[in-house]
């Protein structure tokens, strides 16, 4: 219900002015001005050499489409971890889900440093999976897991499962137990049951769970700097060696527009499946 | 409906959303520097080590009064965005509405990124200056989401019936709609806090000599030091965790909010 009253117009800008006046300067204008760097280079002039450069680049263009590909497979790999989960959860009693779901959120809450430390723990070359193989006699030599890209998929799918496991969740409380009830006693089997009525009825939060997974793999930091390092490069272990160590602001720039731009699209795709759903 | 191998897909996920939790807990009692696992022995040395580092004990500071500072801020100033939101019809509501989402889908690196470029531009800005303005940002988007559905779910009426009753609107809000809204604004200052306390990528750029936050110490100490210290930090920041959620879980339902 909303309230329409006279002077109404000064009190909204009164109200809204002081954070929108915020994010305007010193969020808004820092990415202009981003922009603006990743087309002026400080020769002067404007020119779209940078990203001519970046795609021209085989090393950029390797990051790029490894940044992709890694952020597709652990959207995948989150999928097909939490649907089934997500369905136990959905028909649970509140009383334990809620106490499961807070054990979903636990690790969303925890930094990402000390998440992805465990999998220095796990895949060293002193590490719990080296140990075991090499207890088992199945290698000579410790094998290297750190710096791969397996490394990298492993640590960010344990970071983002969370955001899968959460929309669905929420998508499949939504569906009545008579639907599921109904199409049971009138002959389909579990499995049809599941994919016919469950998996449409929940495709909302399973989309808007691949965009929050996927959308946080290729702009992660922490776990390509952890397991990646400087030797398996993502977008945004790219950027800083850019800035950071190699100084070069305008190629930096350039990076960051390009992961805007990626994520960007990715939201837009979602709005676009949303409105076809509706 | 729900089948056996659903059950076991429920203990896959849970081992591998908390089975490394349970490995950085071991880590940081086992006495082998090397961090060879299963460890041997027991030690808490590395959880002393923790306290005796004085770059964690500074960083920990910074990112607790940082947490504080840039919550508060948000929450102040996102509040009235939220009430305008829910309680008005206005023709910017839309673009408003766009520009507090923004934060959350610009990548945080890119985030912290431009604003040092900007910052340097600006001319000398101090440390925790940049480090507050750019948490602030960050937790907009939260602040007036969260405070937004706590509005959405308190009748305007209410409110309206106190102004009837002779209250101009700011007691209406301070008296009537305020006290009715504790668990939102409660729920929004928790999220906030964790957010900014676990950010890394926009303190990351934001950082400067002598003040850094926590979780990039953190990452800068790993790139030296191959140690169970980390674990033993670790171990220590998800009890603090687990006490600040399960309270606010228990108390506010922030499961529904996140």
């Amino acid at each position: 219900m909303m309230i329409r009253r006279p002077n109404q117009n000064r009190t909204i800008i009164l109200l809204v002015a002081p954070a929108f006046l915020f994010v305007l300067v010193f969020f808004v204008l820092p990415l202009i001005f981003l922009l603006s760097q990743s087309v002026l280079p400080e020769e002067g002039g404007f020119t779209l050499q940078g990203y001519l450069d970046f795609f021209q680049s085989r090393v950029s263009r390797i990051v790029y489409l490894r940044t992709l590909r890694l952020g597709l497979i652990v959207t995948g790999i989150c999928l097909v971890m939490s649907y089934p989960a997500a369905f136990v959860l959905a028909r649970m009693p509140a009383r334990r889900r809620s106490f499961l779901m807070s054990l979903v959120i636990l690790p969303l809450m925890t930094n990402a440093v000390a998440r992805t430390f465990a999998w220095l723990i796990i895949l060293g070359r002193r590490g719990m999976i080296n140990q075991t193989l090499l207890s088992l006699d199945l290698v000579e030599n410790p094998v290297r897991f750190i710096f791969t890209e397996t490394a990298i998929v492993l640590g960010l799918a344990q970071l983002f499962l969370p955001l899968m496991v959460l929309p669905l969740v929420s998508a499949m409380e939504n569906i009545p137990d008579d639907v599921l009830e109904a199409a049971l006693s009138l002959g389909a089997n579990r499995l049809t049951t599941f994919l016919r009525i469950v998996v449409p009825l929940s495709s909302d939060g399973l989309v808007l769970g691949a965009t929050l997974v996927f959308t946080g793999s290729v702009t992660a930091f922490v776990t390509p700097a952890i397991l990646g390092g400087s030797r398996l490069l993502l977008m945004s272990t790219l950027l800083r060696q850019k800035a950071v160590i190699l100084f070069d602001q305008h190629a930096a720039a350039v990076v960051a527009v390009v992961m805007i731009l990626t994520t960007l699209a990715v939201n837009l795709l979602l709005r676009v499946l949303r409105a076809q759903q509706s | 409906m729900v089948s056996r191998w659903m059950y076991i897909s429920l203990v896959i996920l849970y081992s591998f959303l908390l089975g490394p939790f349970i490995i950085i807990f071991m880590a940081s009692f086992g006495a082998n520097a090397n961090l060879a696992f299963p460890p041997q022995g027991f030690t808490l040395d590395w959880f002393a080590n923790v306290f005796e580092t004085s770059q964690f004990i500074d960083s920990f500071w910074v990112s607790l009064q940082l947490a504080l500072l840039s919550t508060i801020v948000s929450l102040v100033m996102g509040m009235p965005v939220a009430y305008a939101l829910t309680r008005f019809q206005f023709a910017g509501s839309g673009l408003v509405e766009t520009i507090f989402s923004a934060p959350i889908l610009v990548p945080g690196l890119v985030i912290g990124f431009a604003m040092l470029n900007f910052f340097v531009l600006l001319g000398d800005m101090q440390v925790m200056t940049g480090l507050f303005i750019g948490h602030t940002a960050i937790l907009f988007p939260y602040s007036v989401r969260v405070i937004s559905a706590s509005l959405r779910n308190l009748d305007p009426y209410v409110e309206d019936a106190a102004v009837s009753l002779g209250a101009n609107r700011l007691r209406g809000f301070l008296l009537v709609v305020l006290p009715n809204m504790q668990a939102g604004i409660a729920a929004a200052f928790v999220l906030g806090f964790i957010t900014s306390f676990n950010n890394v990528p926009v303190s990351l750029f934001l950082s400067g000599p002598g003040v850094t936050t926590l979780p990039v110490s953190m990452l800068s100490y790993l790139e030296y030091y191959f140690d169970p210290t980390i674990a033993a930090l670790s171990t220590l920041l998800v009890i603090f965790t687990v006490v600040l959620v399960q309270t606010a879980e228990r108390v506010l339902g922030l499961s529904q909010f996140v």
